[in-house]
């Protein structure tokens, strides 16, 4: 190092600008410098910044008893090496980040930016440049990419589709999630509009909900059911809410998707084990019932051998008193018919069938359900008292499953009418009101009625009152009547018992 | 209260105006005379205690069922056999309504024949009893005819006592006795011993 460079000072500066540049270079957060471009850079001026930087004084680093690639970190001299070299080969000056490990043993990380200013008469190059502490700047950086990490980690496995758009609908992002559920990779989708993600039927009522939701009124997050289609066509049911991202200049929007697939299967399996336990209720019922049934039936019966006998004895009479043969044998097929009927009436009963809505006359429905009520009444000495209005209406059913419904509900009643130790002969009603565009149904029973308590738990599935209930009775009857668009509602009546009641459409 | 005045019926109650009807019509077809009610309440309102015969009774009724008809007119003091009309599952309540003094009780649907014959026995019974009962009445007129001391002879030549040890009882001459006797057979219609001690012991 005998063929040092002049200070710095001496070349550019003399008296007062020198001071100013002094003065300057010690505001200066980090270090300038002048060296030569060879091994470990000797330095022959820095500025006082550079006590700061790695806890050498001016003088320690300018006698060159230290070098400044002594302070470079081991595991980076080499990458500062040849990106130095490669500016200053092509004559452009150089910028690089790297780690120091400062006489205290502390690493930083600094940023250099220096150039060739001159070279020595043997051709070294001599550097001019500057090096600053960016360590806080550096750590910001990587807690950032850990955030970023995170958060990227978290959407991707989430089980819903998250996907950012642009404010034209432009798809920017797509986590894992969305890959799994369309089988488009992230990189095939991106640019594309996420209205190709639906059904291309649903593409209208999309746009609407996109355009609807880009400028949103409120906060509530707000959502559409829609059939999505993946990369092979397959459409699927979506659930689809969308959200404004907020705190970006440009409006960005994250759209969720969740695949309704599954959700709607579950719903239909419900559905059908609901129809499965109906049709076990009708059995149950009819258990119940069997008692009443085969009355129903032995009564005619009864008749029917009778008159048959009769008949036979009138012919065996002598001289035969045909008179009364055509009166016997009259009467006899008449309750032929009437057994006929009751077993037909058991068979609709004990049918599992779909359900359909059909247009009944609701006179013929409830008259029809009054008489097989009333076989069970009978039993418990109560009366169903029918009140009608004068002309019913056709209404939109499934009369099966309407009288079920209804037959339930009669049943309750007088069970809680005898829990109410009504009397012998005790009425309960069923009742139907023509409220112009429907039908009302009520059964209006004078039990128990019906206590906060029990109100509470009254649709549960598999609560009962009742010692030999299932508990699905109620239960069941209010999936029908809200399979036809109704409610089942209750209220206690005035002075004692309970009305239930629903309503049925009116076919005009 | 003579058996002209009141004829045997066959009562028939039940609910069911087909089974009613038909059971009318069958026992017209075999001759016998009945009469109809839809319940055992009215039944009840026309009863009167001189009614001769027997009831046909549904078992299971709304209203008062056929049990409870059974046990009011026992209470009443009805001797009217009851035959009663079972459905299916009534076994139970057949087998109380004979427990309770049932004449018998058919299944549904009726076998015809067994059940015209039973209707016979039943009638037949319904005789006798009353025929028993007009005695046992008209035993009773006797005995309440009887003086004070001739009632005491009664009691004990109907216990198989000797003249010679009633006159010791009751401490009159034996002679007495015999007038008494005699007079108690005269009154009571009796010709023989064994005569009077049957009407004592219907008396009992």
């Amino acid at each position: 190092m005998t063929d040092s460079p002049r200070p710095l000072t001496a070349k550019t500066a003399s008296g007062g600008d020198y001071d100013r540049l002094e003065t300057l270079l010690k505001n200066l957060p980090g270090m300038a410098y002048r060296c030569l471009n060879l091994t470990h850079w000797p330095m022959d001026f820095v500025s006082d910044g550079c006590f700061e930087l790695c806890g050498y004084r001016r003088q320690e680093i300018e006698s060159q008893l230290v070098l400044w690639g002594d302070f470079t970190h081991p595991e980076m001299i080499d990458y500062v090496d040849r990106k130095v070299r490669s500016a200053t080969d092509k004559g452009q000056p150089f910028e690089v980040e790297y780690r120091i490990i400062a006489r205290n043993g502390e690493e930083k990380w600094v940023w250099e930016r220096g150039r060739v200013v001159d070279h020595r008469s043997d051709g070294v190059a001599i550097l001019e440049g500057f090096i600053t502490d960016i360590t806080d700047r550096k750590l910001a950086e990587a807690a950032l990419m850990r955030a970023e990490a995170y958060a990227q980690a978290i959407v991707d496995s989430a089980v819903d589709a998250v996907i950012t758009v642009d404010s034209q609908g432009s798809i920017e992002s797509f986590n894992q999630a969305a890959s799994a559920m369309f089988g488009y990779r992230a990189d095939e989708v991106r640019g594309q509009h996420c209205r190709s993600l639906t059904a291309t039927s649903f593409y209208r009522e999309f746009d609407r909900f996109f355009q609807r939701n880009r400028v949103p009124a409120d906060d509530v997050i707000r959502s559409v059911e829609l059939n999505g289609c993946d990369k092979r066509d397959r459409e699927f049911p979506i659930l689809l809410s969308m959200r404004e991202i907020v705190d970006i200049e440009e409006k960005k929007y994250v759209i969720l998707i969740r695949d309704l697939t599954e959700q709607r299967h579950a719903e239909k399996e419900v559905r059908e084990q609901r129809d499965m336990l109906a049709h076990v209720d009708r059995l149950n019922t009819l258990g119940e019932m069997a008692a009443g049934i085969a009355h129903e039936i032995n009564q005619p019966l009864t008749a029917i051998s009778m008159y048959a006998q009769s008949s036979l004895r009138f012919l065996q009479h002598r001289p035969p008193r045909l008179e009364r043969l055509e009166d016997a044998l009259e009467k006899l097929s008449q309750q032929a018919h009437r057994a006929g009927a009751v077993i037909e009436r058991m068979q609709e009963m004990t049918r599992p069938h779909q359900s359909h809505h059909e247009s009944v006359d609701a006179g013929r429905l409830l008259r029809e359900i009054h008489g097989l009520a009333e076989v069970e009444a009978q039993i418990r000495n109560f009366v169903i008292v029918l009140r009608l209005d004068e002309s019913l209406p056709t209404v939109k059913c499934d009369p099966i499953q309407i009288q079920q419904v209804i037959l339930n509900l009669l049943r309750n009643g007088m069970e809680s009418m005898r829990a109410n130790r009504c009397k012998p002969g005790s009425k309960i009603v069923l009742q139907a009101r023509n409220l112009g565009d429907r039908l009302r149904i009520s059964i209006i029973d004078s039990g128990l009625g019906v206590s906060h308590k029990l109100e509470k738990q009254l649709y549960q599935p598999f609560m009962s009152t009742k010692e030999s209930g299932m508990g699905l009775g109620l239960s069941i009857s209010r999936s029908i009547i809200a399979a036809h668009g109704g409610q089942l509602e209750f209220s206690n009546n005035k002075g004692v018992g309970a009305t239930f009641y629903f309503k049925l459409s009116i076919v005009q | 209260m003579s058996e002209q005045t009141r004829p045997q019926l066959v009562y028939i109650i039940d609910d069911d105006e087909a089974v009613r009807d038909s059971i009318g019509m069958l026992l017209d077809s075999a001759d016998l005379a009945y009469c109809s009610f839809a319940g055992a309440d009215e039944f009840l309102a026309d009863y009167d205690g001189s009614q001769r015969g027997c009831l046909v009774l549904d078992i299971r009724m709304p209203g008062m069922t056929g049990l409870e008809l059974q046990n009011r007119l026992a209470e009443i003091g009805s001797s009217l056999p009851i035959i009663f009309i079972t459905g299916h599952g009534d076994v139970p309540m057949a087998v109380e309504a004979m427990r309770n003094g049932a004449f018998d009780f058919l299944r549904k649907p009726v076998d015809e024949s067994s059940f015209i014959d039973r209707i016979h026995t039943a009638l037949d019974q319904e005789s006798g009893d009353w025929r028993q009962r007009l005695d046992r009445d008209q035993n009773r007129e006797r005995i309440e005819s009887l003086t004070e001391r001739e009632r005491e002879v009664f009691r004990l030549v109907a216990e198989g006592l000797a003249n010679k040890v009633i006159a010791s009882d009751l401490g009159i001459s034996e002679r007495t006795v015999e007038v008494h006797r005699s007079q108690v057979m005269k009154k009571l219609d009796a010709r023989t011993l064994a005569q009077l001690v049957r009407i004592h012991l219907q008396d009992e």
